[in-house]
């Protein structure tokens, strides 16, 4: 059941960039193709897990006073080591992401979940939080990457849809406006999903409720038959 | 009498005093272990995923001819030549097919600082036709950097060469690049006047 929990707060309830708003500098900057946002969130899931597992396994050993700095050590040990596996493995990649490879030590995402959730839970579970917020972001930031990159460039991972292009969605505030869509488009859905399962959950009881009104009624009337 | 309560507080305070100084060395301690085992692990990654010299020219290769690979072999550049009034040849190789690959530095960039790119020149039947394929390598000292994308060097591709040395257009830079660049984009200016400059004047083409 926790996993089933862990899963829906990563992918949706507490989405990291449609719903927390967190990691927004990437988000903004590297998703003017689909395939850099892929490969930024891979590099952050990556990161994540790695973290998130480390934090938990050392969650009794560091000390309440100094975990902020050692778990800065920690998430820079493993953007260090994502760093090194790209420039190795993914040049072109590596190149692409430039600046904001580094950069995501300061990523509010992991230390926020390095803080709030894999310092108070056992490794197993802090390593799936890791995974699907990791999975969370990687969509989040692909999804935008899509729109952008067809809507900017016209092209679709990389192959040409057409020639028509708005070069506006390319640029920085395209990335905002694109950005603000997803919010409020996810917030209605998310909205909208919520009002449901709320209506269900009122219902529900009343309908009980009901059931056994008309129950007791049969069972009366049987009675004084 | 009254010296006792002091001695009562004096005791409280050496035991926080000690409570403190064993937090503060466990503190000190576990940093200290963290660092030391995580650094030990990015220096054996660091040695497992060595990059050398051969391999990054064989990936630009690559990069500049879509994953194909090509022989190349390195040019002996003089060191009268290295530099220029643009910036410095790091590198040169001639590329089986003919055309050049250059690893130049562009001099003057935003705070002094300089930037440096790796150049693939075209050759048809010996001379010169320009330049194909342009990608950054690294910078020093440039804080707007990633704001150049391939739309700024293919300005450096599209241009005939017949023109003379390339110049920086600061209303290009704002349309194309972000305005506060024009230091910038005077260091890749430069490294490409570099190359142009050592193609013309050593290579004689």
């Amino acid at each position: 059941m926790k996993v089933k929990e862990i899963a829906l707060d990563g992918l949706i309830r507490q989405n990291p960039t449609f719903k927390l708003v967190l990691g927004t500098c990437p988000t903004l900057a590297l998703t003017t193709v689909a395939i850099n946002g892929i490969g930024m969130g891979l590099a952050v899931t990556f990161v994540l897990i790695c973290s998130n597992v480390l934090v938990s396994l050392l969650r009794n050993a560091i000390p309440d006073k100094v975990r902020i700095p050692a778990f800065v050590l920690i998430i820079a040990s493993f953007v260090t080591v994502v760093s090194m596996l790209l420039e190795k493995f993914m040049p072109d990649l590596f190149q692409t992401m430039g600046v904001y490879l580094p950069l995501i030590v300061v990523n509010c995402i992991i230390l926020a979940r390095a803080e709030s959730f894999a310092s108070h839970n056992k490794a197993g579970y802090a390593a799936l939080d890791g995974l699907f917020m990791g999975f969370g972001f990687t969509l989040a930031l692909t999804l935008m990457g899509v729109v952008r990159e067809i809507l900017g460039k016209g092209a679709f991972f990389g192959l040409t849809l057409w020639n028509f292009k708005i070069e506006f969605f390319s640029s920085a505030p395209g990335a905002f406006l694109t950005y603000a869509l997803f919010i409020a488009l996810f917030s209605a859905v998310y909205s909208s999903i919520e009002r449901r399962n709320k209506h269900k959950r009122t219902l529900k009881p009343l309908a009980d409720e009901s059931l056994s009104q008309d129950a007791t009624i049969k069972e009366v009337a049987k009675e004084a038959r | 009498m009254s010296k006792e309560p002091n001695q009562v507080v004096f005791n409280d305070e050496t035991q926080e005093v000690r409570g403190n100084r064993r937090t503060a060395i466990k503190s000190v301690v576990v940093l200290v272990l963290i660092a030391v085992i995580l650094g030990g692990l990015l220096a054996i990654l660091n040695d497992a995923l060595f990059i050398s010299d051969e391999e990054r020219i064989a990936n630009t290769i690559k990069t500049f001819y879509d994953n194909e690979e090509k022989s190349y072999r390195k040019v002996n550049v003089l060191k009268q030549n290295r530099e220029n009034i643009f910036g410095s040849i790091d590198n040169v190789y001639l590329i089986e097919d003919g055309n050049y690959l250059l690893k130049t530095t562009g001099y003057h960039g935003y705070k002094d600082g300089t930037v440096t790119l790796w150049l693939l020149a075209e050759f048809k039947n010996d001379s010169f036709n320009g330049f194909i394929k342009i990608r950054m390598e690294s910078y020093v000292g440039q804080t707007l950097m990633s704001n150049f994308n391939d739309s700024f060097y293919q300005m450096y591709i599209d241009r005939d060469i017949t023109q003379g040395y390339f110049s920086v257009d600061t209303d290009d830079i704002n349309r194309i690049v972000v305005s506060g660049t024009t230091k910038t984009s005077v260091a890749i200016n430069n490294a490409v006047n570099s190359a142009y400059y050592f193609i013309n004047t050593v290579l004689e083409v």
